[in-house]
């Protein structure tokens, strides 16, 4: 009995690796980074721990980061972005909840180019994005990536005036984003 | 419905992941709490340029309005520069004046070097539960040897001239605006006073308590376990008390930097003074205004 369950346990394990539901596509390394341009200097950071689940039938997408996660090239900095502008010990996580607009053929490889619209949690001030991406299809491999504009304001991260020619009000960020295929590994 | 619950599990999984091992930022807001080591060290190619300074008494007979409230003295100065090799190790190397207090100590200008290194980082997810940071610094006394037979300037070799500080901070935040260190240190003094001690052990503790976004109380404070034959010797034969170094300090953050209010009872800048000879005390107004002027410099190339 204990070796039946344990098999079955074994199971489930693996299963639980590597899939969520039929057609859910997981990435746990999602590549993020954002850039400030701003008269006194650039600011750039970084981070590659977030993760994203793509539902293959509904085209929906979801990104999931945390905040503390991103690293920059001064610490000070790092600990500024947290601390004063993020809150990131109250605000730990930064959530996308969308969909892929065009129906895109997965199975088909190919480039398309697409437009994702949804919704962005960030500093706990949720706001509708639409942004242009590029996926990417190739032997059952997906990858996707998109650059868009996050208005600091929207999200009510307010910068003191005494910084404002250290950091700009309009950050672009950057995603790029491979999925894990595990309908190759199941073969 | 098997089906259901591995994909609860997995997104359980990638939640942990997301958060797993982050560490705690700012335990405390810099690399000292008011006299004594904080669990924080620089990051990487970081230069602080330090200048730290104690005002004389603020009261009792040394205070008061004849002396501008101790701002007229100066019982300690230091300048220092401070340096991140890695996120986790920092050298340091200074001058401060010396603060003799011409009964247990009459060592004045004092050179030192530092070394201190994280050893351990506290994480968001409590996978490590508390910080811990070694510290430790070489103090060598660069003054003309004193001609006196009992004090502790009375050097005959270099070997006398030096002392060492030992220490572990072990430092716990508790949440966003409370942290509590622990500081175990162990002094050592080549040459000492007559009835003085060579090893001391001491234990200090710290906090910052956050109450506003941009102010914070930090407090820290040293108790030697000096013997009850040495503390005799020198109530009684010189009428001389030793005192507890007890720091408090209010910071006020201004975006990006921390101005430092703080006043303490221990004349001494360096941990091998306040620690051991600490002999004015609060209770008679002997305590003064302390600050820092810093300013860190990121050395490191653009990437």
């Amino acid at each position: 009995m204990k070796k039946i369950l344990f098999i079955v346990n074994l199971i489930a394990f693996i299963g639980a690796g590597e899939c969520l539901a039929q057609g859910q596509l997981v990435s746990r390394n999602v590549l993020l980074s954002f850039f400030s341009s701003a008269p006194i200097e650039d600011i750039k950071a970084e981070t590659k721990t977030g993760y994203s689940i793509l539902d293959l039938q509904t085209n929906n997408i979801y990104f999931k980061v945390d905040i503390r996660s991103f690293k920059f090239r001064k610490g000070l900095m790092q600990e500024h972005f947290n601390e004063n502008y993020m809150e990131s010990d109250k605000y730990p996580y930064a959530e996308f909840k969308g969909k892929i607009k065009e129906p895109v053929d997965f199975s088909k490889d190919g480039t398309y180019d697409v437009t994702v619209i949804g919704d962005l949690l960030l500093h706990n001030v949720k706001q509708n994005y639409s942004a242009k991406a590029v996926l990417s299809i190739k032997n059952g491999n997906i990858s996707g990536s998109s650059n868009f504009p996050v208005k600091l304001v929207d999200h009510n991260i307010k910068i003191p005036t005494l910084l404002i020619k250290n950091i700009a009000e309009v950050v672009q960020v950057t995603v790029n984003v491979t999925y894990e295929n595990t309908l190759a590994k199941k073969m | 419905m098997a089906q259901q619950t591995d994909s609860v599990k997995t997104l359980d999984t990638l939640n942990t992941n997301l958060s797993s091992d982050i560490p705690v930022i700012a335990t405390f807001k810099s690399g000292l709490i008011i006299n004594g080591q904080s669990n924080e060290t620089l990051h990487k190619s970081d230069l602080l340029v330090d200048i730290a300074h104690r005002f004389g008494d603020i009261g009792g007979a040394n205070g008061g309005v004849h002396n501008f409230y101790g701002l007229d003295n100066s019982t300690d100065i230091l300048i220092s520069l401070k340096y991140g090799i890695t996120d986790r190790f920092m050298i340091g190397a200074g001058r401060a004046k010396g603060a003799p207090n011409g009964v247990n100590t009459f060592q004045k200008e004092l050179y030192y070097f530092s070394l201190k290194y994280r050893l351990l980082q506290q994480t968001e997810n409590d996978h490590i539960p508390i910080a811990v940071t070694l510290y430790g610094n070489s103090v060598i006394c660069g003054m003309e040897p004193l001609d006196l037979a009992t004090s502790d300037a009375n050097f005959q070799k270099f070997g006398e001239r030096m002392s060492y500080t030992l220490q572990a901070i072990v430092a716990r935040k508790f949440s966003r605006n409370f942290s509590l260190s622990l500081m175990p240190t162990y002094v050592r003094r080549n040459y000492v006073s007559y009835q003085d001690m060579n090893d001391l052990f001491a234990l200090g503790a710290g906090a910052r308590l956050k109450f506003s976004k941009r102010m914070a109380i930090v407090a820290d404070y040293f108790h030697a376990f000096r013997t009850q034959e040495s503390k005799d010797y020198y109530e009684t034969a010189q009428d001389f008390k030793f005192y507890d170094a007890l720091g408090v300090g209010l910071e006020i953050e201004t975006g990006g930097h921390v101005f430092n209010l703080s006043f303490t009872n221990s004349t001494a800048i360096l941990d091998t003074q306040y620690v051991p000879s600490t002999s004015s005390a609060w209770s008679k107004g002997q305590f003064r205004w302390g600050f820092n002027i810093s300013r860190t410099f990121t050395l490191s190339k653009n990437k």
